[in-house]
């Protein structure tokens, strides 16, 4: 079962790499910059697993750490001349210090009590970003300036929007394989434990402060990434774009896309983006897509706990299955 | 908010229906647009793109709705020399991924010869880039964010809240004897505060004082903006909004009784037609709004002209405000420097030089020439009026004047390079 899982992970992972150089090739470029969109609050969205499948937790304030990690991106590229990488890396480390400390209310709490202060650092940073705005050119700590934003840099590998889409698929790619190597060694083992009995993990010499708040670290970190790829993505930020009722949207397409596989995290991003993009694309009104979200949770929670991503890993592991045997 | 979204549809309502003036929407006679032949143009359509931003907290679809009727009077008259307008509007609905989708696929997809109509508060600062990068001009109508004024390749017809904003004070210090005003706008760096804080500039320039008060466009609380505008103890509010939210914080005004504590000014948003069923009586005489193009009743040329293609070619519900008026005459500019090109060598270069070789051409909804020119920023049209809501209407208490800012001062040098002013 393991071995004919890995092989799907390999035949599905081999597919999605294909994906990133051909998507580029036959999108038009209203497309481009929609999965652009989709892969970024995707990788968000992974950021979102990490901590409800690895630990049970329930974090609503996803939304605003990416809105972090896209300040301090900003705030680099106009304070410094750092490269945009340098920049990309450095909001994800601070907005995983940030994700970690605010981890500290999570050391005691589970379930809906987290998921309301978490909501409410969402709606707190939605004050903060809509109080301060985001650095556009200007001086001081918060660097804003009443003007037009000043003049914004992209990685010189990505300057074009196509070219930008496979930077922002590579970097997805990347910490995904980061989170997945976490699941696989020490602290997956530990998460593990503590999922099971906080108790018993303690019993077993498991520091589990210490590995809940690297969990919120490594979530932290992906939307950090995620903000940073999203400003490089827009070239400025709104703090419209960070409302805290997007949290618990995107956390709920976490759920139906699947949160026990980096799959689900990109069909996530792609109910989050895609969709309201093709519904506006119909000339239909976004919104519609809110019905249809909700009628999918209902489906995910009631019929289906491991998301649509597992719903496909299944059929395809079923498939390989049935031909295996026919063969024998 | 809640208040807000009761007006928003009221007043939109209230500017759709077209009966404000029945004797120049009846004067379909003295419609004009493009060749007028009289036969719709049946040759290989021309791709024009519009993008406007409707959705709370603000409706800036007037301008690409009275292009859209322009263009479909333009298409039944012989088009662009036998070639049709195909005007491709898209909704950014303030949200900035949504605008730089949008913007994408007009220019890169549908590949646009130009832009016409704009009027957003979030698309232009996305698209701006794109624009220059592009080679494409917009042409906008409805623009309200610095962006608009400070790029190479977008040039607004309608004057944007600074100019608006500042020659409603500097009727206010003169006419009213303002020493103290509050500049009440939406809390975004290139809209509200890069508007508002001009305004103190201006007063402070006048000796008098100006104070900001900003806040934010995704949870509008209008009373406590009042609040606060009372704490700061002004004695005049500017409001520097959207016609919705301006309307609403009169409304509070009006449930606390505090039209009498200020003197009450405003650009040009808040003026519409259908204003006064909103606004009733309690504001005669002491509402005043300065307005970037002719009054929407004014006996101009231009002005029937815009009244009667909007009401033979607008859609129902089409808003019929200042932004209206600009997007039309927008489209007619943009139109007849179309006319002047071969119809077979129409492409986004091509009209784009034509767009920047538009250089004085005079229109009785404006207060001076307008021009493109080829330059860094544009800002053609920065003289308005004065107005004052009067049972149910407005009346003209101050025609054409200027305005004295250092902003303005790239924007004369190139009106004298240009020979449009000495």
């Amino acid at each position: 079962m393991i071995q004919t899982l890995s092989r799907n992970n390999l035949i599905i992972l081999v597919v999605i790499v294909a994906a990133i150089w051909l998507l580029p090739l036959v999108l038009n470029s209203l497309w481009i910059k929609v999965v652009t969109s989709a892969v970024i609050f995707g990788l968000a969205a992974a950021g979102i697993s990490v901590l409800f499948a690895q630990l049970g937790l329930i974090n609503l304030s996803q939304i605003a750490l990416v809105g972090i990690g896209g300040w301090v991106l900003l705030r680099l590229n106009y304070a410094t001349g750092l490269p945009f990488t340098i920049s990309l890396v450095a909001g994800g480390i601070i907005t995983a210090i940030i994700s970690s400390i605010l981890a500290l209310p999570a050391l005691r709490m589970r379930g809906l009590y987290l998921a309301l202060v978490t909501l409410m650092t969402a709606g707190a940073f939605q004050i903060i970003f809509n109080a301060f705005q985001f650095p556009n050119g200007g001086e001081g700590f918060w660097g804003v300036a009443q003007q037009s934003a000043g003049a914004f840099r992209r990685p010189l590998i990505a300057q074009s929007d196509v070219s930008y889409l496979r930077y922002v698929l590579t970097v997805a790619a990347l910490c995904i394989a980061v989170a997945g190597v976490h699941r696989l060694t020490t602290p997956g083992r530990a998460w593990a434990m503590i999922r099971q009995s906080e108790a018993n993990a303690m019993a077993a010499g498991i520091d589990v402060t210490f590995f809940k708040m690297w969990a919120f670290a490594l979530s932290g970190f992906m939307a950090g990434i995620a903000g940073g790829l999203l400003a490089g993505a827009l070239q400025q930020l709104d703090a419209r774009t960070f409302v805290a009722s997007d949290s618990i949207l995107l956390f709920a397409l976490a759920i139906v896309g699947g949160v026990y596989h980096w799959l689900g995290a990109l069909i996530a991003g792609l109910l989050f983006k895609l969709l309201p993009a093709l519904f506006n694309d119909f000339g239909v009104s976004a919104d519609l897509t809110l019905v249809i979200f909700g009628a999918a949770l209902l489906h995910a929670i009631m019929t289906a706990p491991r998301g649509i991503a597992g719903q496909i890993l299944s059929g395809f592991a079923g498939l390989v299955k049935h031909r295996e045997t026919s063969h024998d | 908010m809640k208040n807000l979204m009761k007006i928003v549809p009221a007043l939109a309502f209230a500017a759709g229906v077209q009966a404000f003036s029945p004797a120049l929407a009846d004067s379909h006679s003295e419609m004009s647009c493009g060749m007028n032949t009289g036969k719709a143009a049946t040759g290989e359509p021309i791709k024009v793109g519009g993008i406007n931003g409707n959705a709370p907290p603000g409706d800036f679809s007037g301008g690409t709705d009275a292009a859209a009727a322009y263009f479909a009077c333009v298409n039944a008259n012989g088009g662009i020399n036998g070639r049709p307008i195909e005007y491709i509007v898209e909704n950014d609905q303030w949200n900035p991924e949504l605008a730089g989708q949008v913007g994408t696929k007009l220019v890169k997809d549908e590949g646009v010869v130009a832009l016409v109509g704009n009027g957003s508060v979030v698309s232009m600062a996305v698209n701006a880039k794109l624009y220059a990068d592009e080679g494409v001009m917009a042409m906008a109508s409805a623009c309200a964010i610095s962006e608009c004024y400070e790029s190479s390749n977008i040039v607004s017809t309608n004057q944007g809240p600074l100019p608006s904003g500042i020659g409603a004070l500097k009727f206010a210090i003169e006419e009213l004897g303002t020493e103290h005003a509050a500049c009440i706008g939406f809390n975004i760096p290139n809209n509200g505060g890069w508007a508002c804080d001009w305004m103190n500039r201006y007063m402070e320039s006048k000796g008098k004082k100006g104070t900001s008060i900003l806040m934010d466009p995704t949870a509008v609380d209008l009373n406590s903006v009042y609040l606060q505008a009372l704490a700061e103890r002004v004695d005049t509010i500017l409001l520097m909004l959207p016609a919705g939210p301006a309307i609403g914080l009169l409304k509070v005004a009006e449930e606390q009784g505090g039209r009498d504590l200020f003197k009450w000014v405003s650009p040009t948003p808040i003026y519409e037609p259908g204003v006064g069923e909103v606004l009733g009586d309690y504001w005669s005489g002491h509402l005043y709004v300065n307005i970037e193009l002719a009054q929407y009743d004014s006996d101009g040329a231009d002005n029937r002209n815009w009244a009667a293609v909007t009401a033979k070619y607008g859609k129902e519900g089409d808003r019929l405000d200042t932004f209206s008026q600009s997007g039309f005459i927008s489209a007619k500019f943009f139109t007849d420097a179309l006319l002047t090109l071969d119809p077979d060598k129409i492409d986004r270069a091509t009209v784009t030089e034509a767009i920047k070789g538009i250089v004085g051409v005079e229109s009785d909804l404006l207060c001076g020439p307008y021009y493109v020119g080829d330059a860094d920023r544009h800002m053609p049209n920065h003289a308005g009026r004065m107005v004052v809501y009067k049972d149910g209407g407005f009346e003209t208490v101050r025609d054409c004047y200027d305005i004295d800012t250092a902003y303005l001062d790239p924007i004369r040098e190139q009106e004298k390079a240009l020979g449009l002013s000495q």
